[in-house]
């Protein structure tokens, strides 16, 4: 009996070790991102996994603009960006999603048939067009062809939002159209106030977006002054070989302060996905 | 979910054919029975309403008619009578003696031409869409009318619209968007293909004109002696298949085996692992990527460890390494296998939230009594785990399959100014041996300007991922049943 339950405690070790080793293996180019944004060399270090130096030389390099790096304008750019896109596609988004799970009219099913042929098109090869489209009205190298590009097509990615609406009771929709209720009604003070977790959801999702992007901002504003980068463009173009050598520290430095506002945003909409998800379940 | 979005792929286009059907015989019926003042909406869209003494309506419906007619002429017949050459004109310096300055003539633009041309076809199936439609609502007047029933007022009419007609005050932004940023850039792609757009026949200075099918003919190998496109198209295609099927199923099995590993009953503390795997996802991937690719350059961290340990010396004894470092991302075959190894390191977390999610119904009793019958934890892996997950997340596998053919952002981040081929025949079009179908298609249109070749790629990556979808959908599943849910 007492060999089995050593037996037990052993495997239970050995399991945890293992998935300790996995986490360590997954954490090792972050760890290293973060150490090697407080050396105080700026160049690669290519000798030792640690830096020789600790320093905050750096962050505060990041802080004082020079020609190439102008991580504040950036950041700021790349902010304004996100604010309109998550507007825009937020109400994009739930407006159709509400539009075609909950109201009912003829066009519903062609218009939902077209969605599915034209999410067929990788989004990758519409966007090449686009980019001629936008280059037509002279709209590259400006954020308003940008926030479009992310923005314009937003309605098509309706579906999370449609399932999560696909479960607000109807019931309670009919006892508010029986009581007179007109239906921009029904949408504003019943359905969206009980779709916390969806609205959350959408919105930090699309927030994210201009943040994690990288090709179409890359397409749009390659041409520009760096001043008017979004963050990715801006630290991609660090890493430039001529440049790597004096910014690459630089970058990490960047890098670290840009992950930890969106690693965050990114857990809480964990968090508020899988209760749309479920919690939806549940009510319905 | 992608159950619902993508399962009805097939009956998605007979669906739309049916509605398209339906919509035109009520045109006919409307058209043949209608009275005089309905056939007289055909000329002027304003009739039925204003027979009907609903003149706010017959004024909008006027003035819409007006405008279309009015960029029909002062827009449109600008570019679409040249739509078939895509211009004639080339443009030219020339000397105008009246301001004796030298000016440019009045030359076509051939990519105004063809945008322009789609836009006004657009407007014009628009336009033409409304126009039946208004036929269709006139002769529901006129039914009305003969009944006796209360025709609305205007404000009655604006009212509907936050009433019966909400759905058009929600969706006419959304699709409008649609159409316009995506919708029409498709059909431009597949217009493009079709010509020889490229760097020598750049507008404004040059035009360029339809060409039919010479851009297929030469990525499928009829090129003649100047380009090597298919020789680069077949090994680009070849290398993104492989790429997709083993980056869809190394992170798809990884993500089951962590999340069975973590969720299992004798995992210390789950939630705080959970959270480290996830800190690789949250950090945006132009971080993460760029970074492993320092990590992993020639001269780099990686390489220096392996000299010092004497790795580098080993692979170069049996033959593996040619050069004084190990080139993890600058060679064949050691690119290709660290981009798939990357992409683990990069997938698996994602995939493991997924399959946490799905995992957490499955069925308990189940488990529970093949337990209790004595099955192995393998044989419940195998006979109970993997067939649920494969129900549920089998539409998933699917679209991360298409999703990985066009997986930019990996192949992009990781590659691009680092490897360089050393294939002449690759060099000669632009490509590279680790480039998948998308990231070429990138290179070629913002580097070299070659769109015509660009398109062509993107029809071809869009009929592989659509045949692929179809196919795999028609075979998993049935229609999604929506409804059921409710």
């Amino acid at each position: 009996m007492k060999k089995m339950k050593s037996n037990r405690t052993s495997r239970i070790i050995g399991h945890n070790v293992l998935i300790g080793v996995l986490a360590f293996i997954w954490l090792i180019p972050i760890v290293w991102l973060v150490c090697t944004s407080f050396s105080s060399y700026p160049g690669m270090n290519t000798s030792t996994f640690f830096p020789k130096e600790w320093s905050l030389i750096h962050y505060q390099k990041l802080f004082h603009p020079d020609t190439v790096q102008q991580f504040p304008r950036w950041f700021m750019n790349t902010f304004i960006i996100a604010c309109f896109t998550t507007v825009i596609s937020t109400s994009f988004v739930v407006m159709v999603a509400y539009a075609t799970s909950v109201l009912r009219f003829p066009m519903r099913k062609p218009l939902m048939n077209m969605a599915v042929i034209l999410n067929l098109f990788p989004g990758m090869l519409s966007m090449i067009a686009v980019y001629f489209v936008l280059k037509t009205f002279n709209l590259t190298n400006s954020y308003a062809g940008l926030i479009m590009v992310y923005s314009g097509s937003a309605g098509l990615g309706y579906l999370i939002a449609k399932g999560f609406f696909d479960t607000v009771p109807r019931a309670l929709c009919e006892a508010a159209r029986i009581d007179g209720c007109s239906e921009a009604r029904i949408f504003w003070q019943i359905v969206i106030p009980m779709s916390r977790p969806i609205l959350v959801y959408t919105v930090i999702s699309s927030f994210l977006a201009p943040w994690m992007d990288f090709v179409f901002a890359k397409m749009i504003l390659n041409a520009g002054i760096s001043a008017n980068y979004t963050v990715a463009i801006g630290l991609y173009k660090m890493l430039d070989k001529s440049l790597i050598n004096s910014y690459f520290t630089i970058f990490c430095c960047g890098g670290v302060l840009v992950s930890v506002p969106i690693s965050i945003l990114f857990f809480i909409m964990q968090k508020f996905y899988v209760e749309g998800i479920t919690g939806g379940a549940v009510k319905g | 979910m992608a159950n619902q979005k993508k399962g009805g792929a097939v009956a998605a286009v007979g669906g739309f054919f049916k509605s398209v059907g339906g919509f035109l015989s009520d045109f006919g019926t409307a058209f043949v029975k209608g009275d005089v003042f309905v056939k007289l909406s055909a000329v002027w869209m304003g009739a039925g309403y204003a027979r009907r003494r609903q003149y706010a309506k017959a004024v909008i419906m006027t003035a819409l008619e007006a405008a279309v007619i009015a960029f029909t002429i002062v827009f449109a017949m600008q570019y679409v009578p040249k739509f078939g050459t895509l211009g004639t004109v080339t443009m030219e310096r020339v000397f105008n003696m009246q301001t004796m300055k030298s000016e440019f003539n009045d030359y076509d633009n051939s990519f105004s031409i063809l945008l322009f041309s789609l836009f006004s076809f657009v407007i014009w199936a628009a336009a033409l869409v409304i126009w039946m439609k208004n036929i269709i609502n006139v002769y529901r007047l006129q039914k009305m009318d003969e009944a006796g029933e209360h025709i609305n007022t205007f404000r009655e009419d604006l009212h509907s619209y936050i009433e019966d007609k909400f759905h058009i005050t929600l969706l006419t932004l959304p699709v409008l968007g649609i159409t316009v940023f995506t919708f029409v850039p498709i059909l431009l792609l597949i217009f493009v293909a079709f010509t020889n757009y490229d760097q020598q026949h750049m507008p404004p200075s040059a035009l360029f004109s339809w060409t039919g099918f010479t851009n297929f003919l030469s990525l499928f190998g009829g090129g003649g002696l100047t380009t090597t496109f298919s020789y680069a198209f077949v090994r680009v295609l070849g290398w993104t298949l492989v790429w997709a099927f083993f980056a869809t199923f190394t992170t798809y099995i990884g993500g089951i085996l962590l999340s069975l590993l973590l969720n299992s009953q004798k995992t210390r503390a789950p939630r705080f692992w959970r959270t480290l795997f996830i800190i690789t996802i949250a950090v945006p991937q132009f971080v993460s990527l760029l970074l492993v690719r320092n990590f992993f350059s020639n001269g780099g961290i990686v390489n220096t460890i392996c000299a010092n340990i004497g790795l580098t010396g080993f692979l170069r004894n049996i033959g593996l390494v040619s050069t004084s470092y190990i080139p993890f991302l600058s060679a064949p075959g050691w690119a290709h296998v660290m981009i798939i190894l990357i992409n683990i390191w990069i997938g698996i977390p994602y995939q493991m939230l997924i399959a946490t999610g799905v995992l957490m119904n499955l069925p308990a009793d189940q488990l529970e009594s093949a337990r209790v019958d004595g099955a192995k934890p393998y044989q419940i892996f195998a006979k109970i785990t993997m067939p649920y997950m494969l129900f549920v997340t089998g539409p998933a596998l699917v679209t991360d399959f298409v999703k990985n053919i066009n997986n930019f952002n990996v192949i992009y981040l990781l590659t691009e100014g680092v490897y360089t081929t050393t294939n002449q025949a690759m060099a000669n079009s632009q490509a590279k041996e680790v480039d998948l179908l998308v990231t070429w298609l990138f290179r070629l249109t913002q580097d070299y300007y070659n769109y015509k070749m660009a398109s062509a790629i993107g029809i071809i990556v869009f009929i592989i991922c659509a045949v692929f979808t179809l196919f795999a959908f028609n075979r998993m599943i049935g229609n999604g049943r929506e409804e059921d849910y409710q």
